[in-house]
């Protein structure tokens, strides 16, 4: 059986969330008893105690390799706890059955339009109950990069919801701009001069305590850091000159930059993932090369594919980084799992995808230590999917951010009458394949293994399909 | 005897218009305000005020009594704590604490003379323009200068929140300069103290001459936080300002453990996400002004009516005009009707327009309810009080009939 | 081996007896009585299919492919693209029964090649939707090594395009026909016009084609939007004129029509958009591939709209209609044997079967799953897209 066993507190989010979101708004106070048992119970006084959460029993994609069957991640306080089979639990445990689904971490955009309300200043302008908000939980995504902020997509509150400000720095270095390039040149190599000056005083310094510190004037401190691998730059190229020639910077002062946009990357892989180069790139950007040029150029769908074998960690984000719901679907964040897909059509194995949309995005991102897979210690930010979370029709069930539950399918209008659950609570007339949804789909959904996603897209034998 | 309306001779009024000191009210129906309703109830008034009243109370030989038909029902004058009726809306957009929205009433002028017609006997009126723009008073609809008009003034401050920086600023800043002024004002004292210390100690008369610090003279108060301090004091009180429910968490956030009285004011949007944290506000038994609307659930067709929701949640629910023109206020109990046609709980819809507004404004100590010892504001319908087709059959104000005719 | 093979074949591609025999793990022929063969086999010759079963003994003149892990489909068909080349719409006047796309069309060009690579094989080339008739478009293949018209030409005219609402209302505001009375008789105006002359046999070079229509020789497809739009398009083309009508678009709140649409049996071809939030009205991220299929539409059929959305991601439109809520074999069939049937062209393309075309197209997996690439594009048996020799166009 598949069901929510629900603490105090959870009962009383759903029970709000419900009567909300999906059912019909009552008149005169037919809701009236329950709300006010919830009420009651939640006002008991409570002691400072450990908040304890579990997904149960779901086949858990920690997105580091390991994919555990039938196992449980447990969370305390907000943290995994433990990942593993036949965990102890307290007994206030709040547990989520995902028996047949797929835990997966929760997805990290690494650019976002929208989603916060306002965009940046999050602490003070996030909006907790907008719309794109909720869509983007729908769509898996847990972490999202907006301005230059890192946000999580916490329902519902304001607590927590900055995670990392400043999160990029950008460098230019185009043939568009011959003076800038000249100018950062020149900088790296004042900033290169000074570290060897100031190595050198360090040595010397033991002998002669007089010694004077190498002077500072006209190096630029940033580039000392970055020469110091303390932080990583953001260069946003597209073209195969501009992406050799930042390789080739790369690799001559040793830093590892970060190429947003990497359209001609396929191109230049090998340099690149010698630079040590990490990527930004959206699979499905298409710029064909001009029909004159003789040499390899211009987009192609195997850029993440070429890119990541030369050792270029990539991170994938699609062209349209807000919501849309102009009907026109599969290109923008809400379809982030779709750009993924499309970066497997062009021969990236699944597996990168998803590490595409977690853990490479958090890392460059500088939040790896936080959030971007399932790991002991890590956030617990996770996605309980009804499929593989890579095929089209897969729909994120819940999402957990720190440990609760942010968003629910079925709370929730957007896709509740979407292959409902099923255990569906949804009354018949709220589901849109009322009747229609054949038995086989539900037990299909019910198995949930791997090859389920690909089985669901045939038809019976012989049968008639829907048309 | 006829009881004429006074306003049909405004000028005549203090010195010529029969002022009947004493009378009585026999009504089949009393709706009292505070949630009962008194059967066969019996008003006594004098000098303007409700002496006595209740259910079939004997009434002494020789006192007017006012007998009202089977089907009349009496309900206490309304107060719309929120308006700016008949007023300009231009105001500022930052921080303003200490202007008075009393000091815009008229010098002269025939009070409110529609709203009382339709029974409106008190007014709350707040000060113009976003930000923090000031304090609002409470009026009677009748008077003919502010001295006459006003109930209380610095009723309560308004505040306009926000999920945006500058608003949030604006709170946090205004107790920031509570808290300067009094840090100033400590060290004045501390200083004075020492002076006066030494001026103590000293026995030489000549010295001593000198060293007098005289009586203390506190610095000189900061209008900027003087409002603020008087929210901590709580001599005064907060409206605040919401229109998402991302106002509501941002505002929580802005206050942080700063302690003090504060209401809000809701404004109902078509597509409003309010109803996000109606748990939230009634938990916290917030009082809650919005307009009679009902709302649709955004993306939908559906109906919601979040007044009720509200007062259901545990809100105490303020109901006002859905604007601030005279038409506004003559659709106000047909409005309020139709929330309560869509399952407003009638009890909680009447002192949505009575009582639960002069406690916001500060003023049910004199009215809001037909109580004794309160002003005898009340108006006779000639049904049920949100039925469209009631009407009113007169409206007494502080004693006198203001509108109608009624046989004493 | 493949590779060799095919160099063979490509090496003497005239010779009419060869042979050419595919074996994939999974062949789905879209045939009316919905057969999959797995694993299945297909044989072409001179252009058509003459086997199409489970795999069976190969002569040894025959070349063959084989794919055991593979899904062989028929070719996709778009019966809404404007890639075909540039000039979409002579906007002197409001109609333009005269107007042929044909001059326009670059075979072979880099969007059609795209398409190409990504499954889509048959299009419906046509004028856009700036005027109320836009003129008459070209039904061919995605034919992309050296394609000339004559090569890739299925059939020209295909059929007419009509533009009726929205768009066409955008035209300058002093123009006759801004309003949806003024566009209504314009239409209804030449439409009937072209009726009479066909009637009495009488011969107008501007009205010849208009007349095929109207006599239901030739398809009309007919962009619309909006429930009220979709009814009165139906209305006018399917019941009063009774045309051989198609619907395309019938975005935002066309799905509302769909009863309508299912009871005057008018085929609807839908696209590029096929999820409707707004005009839903209870919440709810629509798929409205999925309503327009439950409502009994007969002959569904998706588009891409091309290059409103390009072409290679005509697959993306099945496979989002049935992320929100359709069918996934349903959509497929709406990429292949719908459109055909809608347009008449059913004996050449859409299904795997005997005696037609040898438009077929090899997938690693579902065509609808974005994952999944093509590797093998025949058009009447010629390879015109093999991704082990093309790379990955798409």
């Amino acid at each position: 059986m598949r069901t929510l066993i629900r603490t105090k507190a959870t009962l009383f989010l759903v029970l709000a969330a419900l009567t909300l979101g999906v059912l019909p708004v009552a008149h005169a106070g037919d809701d009236e008893p329950k709300e006010k048992a919830a009420e009651e119970e939640s006002s008991e006084p409570e002691e400072p105690q450990d908040k304890w959460f579990a997904v149960v029993d779901g086949d858990v994609y920690t997105g580091t390799g390991a994919v555990l069957r039938g196992a449980t991640v447990l969370c305390k306080n907000g943290v995994i706890e433990d990942i593993g089979y036949d965990l102890w639990m307290p007994e206030e445990t709040e547990t989520l059955d995902a028996r047949g689904y797929r835990v997966y971490p929760g997805l990290v955009a690494i650019n976002s339009s929208g989603l916060f309300g306002a965009g940046s200043d999050l602490p003070n302008t996030f909006n907790p109950f907008g719309q794109n908000l909720v869509l983007a939980l729908g769509s898996g995504i847990t972490t999202a990069l907006t301005g230059n902020e890192v946000g999580k997509l916490k329902y519902g509150t304001l607590e927590g919801v900055q995670v990392k400000t400043n999160v990029f720095r950008y460098l230019s270095f185009s043939k568009s701009s011959p003076a800038g390039k000249r100018s950062l040149r020149e900088k790296l190599a004042k900033a290169a001069k000074y570290r060897r000056a100031y190595a050198q005083y360090e040595i010397d310094k033991k002998k002669n305590k007089d010694l004077k510190e190498p002077s500072k004037k006209n190096v630029d401190s940033n580039l000392v850091s970055l020469l110091d691998g303390k932080w990583r730059p953001v260069f946003r190229a597209n073209e195969r000159t501009d992406l050799l020639e930042i390789a080739h910077l790369a690799q001559q002062y040793g830093f590892r930059p970060i190429i947003q946009g990497c359209r001609e990357g396929w191109t230049v892989a090998d340099e690149l993932g010698r630079a040590g180069a990490s990527a930004i790139i959206t699979p499905r950007d298409r710029r064909p090369k001009s029909e004159q040029l003789v040499r390899e150029g211009g987009s192609s769908i195997e850029n993440a594919a070429i890119l990541y074998r030369a050792g270029v960690s990539v991170a994938i984000i699609p062209g349209n980084v807000g919501i849309s719901l102009g009907g026109i679907v599969g290109r923008d964040l809400m379809h982030l799992t779709v750009e993924a897909a499309f970066a497997v059509r062009g021969g990236l194995s699944d597996e990168a995808a998803l590490a595409g949309l977690t853990i490479e995005p958090a890392r460059l991102m500088g939040i790896d230590h936080r959030v971007g897979s399932l790991e002991v210690g890590k956030d617990a930010d996770m996605i309980i999917t009804d499929g593989d979370i890579l095929h089209y029709k897969t729909f994120v069930q819940w999402t957990v951010i720190d440990g609760e539950i942010v968003y629910d399918k079925e709370a929730h209008l957007y896709f509740a009458h979407i292959r409902p659950r099923p255990d569906s609570s949804l009354a018949p007339e709220q589901r849109l394949d009322a009747g229609e949804n054949p038995p086989e789909e539900a037990a299909a959904a019910e198995g949930g293994d791997e090859e389920e996603s690909e089985e669901a897209s045939e038809p019976k034998e012989g049968g008639g399909g829907q048309g | 005897m006829i009881l004429t309306p006074l306003l049909l001779a405004p000028l005549a009024l203090s010195a010529t218009a029969p002022r009947v000191d004493l009378f009585a009210i026999r009504a089949p129906r009393v709706e009292v305000g505070n949630g009962e309703t008194l059967h066969h109830a019996v008003i006594l008034i004098e000098g303007g005020k409700i002496v006595t009243i209740g259910e079939d109370l004997p009434i002494e030989r020789g006192i007017p009594v006012l007998e009202l038909d089977e089907e009349q029902v009496v309900i206490p004058g309304l107060v719309d704590a929120y308006s700016r009726y008949g007023m300009s809306s231009r105001g500022y957009s930052d921080s303003r604490p200490y202007l008075l929205a009393s000091a815009e009433l008229p010098e002269k002028g025939n009070g409110f003379k529609q709203l009382r017609e339709i029974g409106v006997t008190t007014l709350g009126i707040y000060p113009p323009g976003s930000g923090i723009p000031g304090q609002a008073v409470a009026v009677r609809t009748q008077g003919m200068s502010p001295e006459e008009l006003i109930l209380r003034d610095s009723c309560y401050l308004k505040i306009i929140a926000g999920a945006n920086r500058s608003a949030k600023a604006r709170i946090s800043d205004g107790f920031k300069k509570a808290d300067s002024w009094e840090e100033k004002e400590k060290k004045n004292r501390e200083k004075w103290e020492k002076a006066k210390e030494k001026f103590d100690k000293e026995k030489d008369a000549e010295k001593k001459k000198k060293l007098d610090p005289g009586p203390y003279k506190p610095i000189e108060p900061d209008r900027n936080a003087e409002a603020f301090r008087q929210l901590r004091a709580g001599t005064l009180k907060a409206l605040i300002s919401i229109s998402t429910a991302a106002d509501y968490l941002h505002l929580l956030d802005a206050i942080g453990d700063e302690e003090f009285q504060w209401d809000l004011r809701v404004g109902l949007t078509r597509n409003t996400d309010v109803f996000h944290v109606i748990d939230r506000i009634g938990e916290a038994g917030k009082r809650v002004i919005m307009e009679p609307e009902l709302t649709l659930h955004p993306g939908t067709r559906r109906q919601r009516n979040l007044p009720a929701e509200f007062a259901r949640a545990g809100a105490k629910l303020v109901l006002v005009p859905r604007g601030d023109s005279t038409q506004a206020f003559k659709d106000w109990r047909r409005n309020v009707g139709e929330i309560v046609a869509a399952g407003l709980d009638f009890q909680t819809a009447l002192s949505a327009m009575t009582l639960e507004g002069a406690r916001l404004l500060g003023v049910d100590d004199q009215v809001g309810s037909l109580e004794s010892g309160k002003a005898a504001n009340l108006i006779i319908l000639d049904g049920e009080p949100f039925e469209a087709t009631t009407k009113v059959v007169a409206v007494i104000l502080d004693g006198d009939l203001v509108y109608g005719e009624v046989d004493l | 081996m493949v590779m060799r093979l095919l160099l063979l074949l490509l090496a003497a591609p005239a010779f009419g007896g060869e042979r050419l025999v595919l074996r994939v793990g999974k062949l789905l022929t879209m045939s009316d009585a919905d057969t999959i063969y797995a694993p299945g086999m297909v044989v072409c010759e001179e252009g058509k299919l003459t086997y199409v079963g489970p795999p069976r003994e190969v002569s040894a003149d025959a070349t063959l492919l084989d794919y055991p892990d593979s899904w062989c489909a028929p070719g996709l068909v778009d019966l809404h693209t404007h890639i075909h080349g540039p000039g979409i719409n002579d906007m002197v006047r409001a109609v333009n029964p005269e107007l042929r796309a044909r001059p326009c069309v670059i075979p072979g060009n880099a969007a059609i090649r795209r398409g190409c690579a990504a499954g889509v094989t048959t299009l419906f080339g046509i004028p856009g939707s700036g005027t109320n008739m836009g003129g008459f478009g070209v039904l061919y293949k995605a034919r992309m090594r050296q394609p000339t018209y004559e090569t890739i030409v299925l059939r020209d005219p295909g059929g007419l395009k009509v533009a009726q609402d929205s768009n066409p209302q955008r035209r300058n505001a002093t123009d006759f026909g801004v309003t949806r009375a003024g566009q209504s008789w314009n239409i209804r105006d030449v439409a009937l016009r072209a009726k009479a002359a066909a009637a009495q046999g009488r011969r107008d070079p501007a009205l010849d084609e208009l007349s095929r229509v109207m006599t239901g020789d030739l398809p009309v497809l007919i962009h619309t939007a909006g429930s009220e739009g979709v009814v009165n398009t139906a209305r006018m083309w399917k019941v009063d004129f009774q045309t051989r009508c198609v619907v395309s678009h019938g975005s935002f709140d066309g799905w509302k029509a769909a009863p309508a649409l299912a009871r005057m049996g008018c085929p609807v071809n839908h696209g590029p958009r096929t999820v409707d939030y707004f005009a839903s009205h209870n919440g709810r991220i629509n798929g409205t591939s999925a309503e327009f299929v439950r409502a009994g539409v007969p002959l569904f059929s998706l588009n891409t709209d091309s290059g409103v959305v390009p072409e290679e991601e005509f697959f993306l439109q099945g496979a989002m209609s049935a992320r929100y809520g359709a069918d996934s074999y349903a959509m497929l069939k709406a990429m292949t044997a719908n459109p055909a049937k809608v347009f008449g062209i059913e004996h050449r393309v859409g299904s795997l079967e005997v005696g037609k075309d040898a438009d077929v197209v090899v997938w690693t997996g579902d065509p609808l799953d974005p994952r999944v690439h093509t590797r093998l594009v025949l058009i009447e048996g010629d390879v015109e897209f093999d991704r082990d020799e093309d790379g990955r166009l798409f």
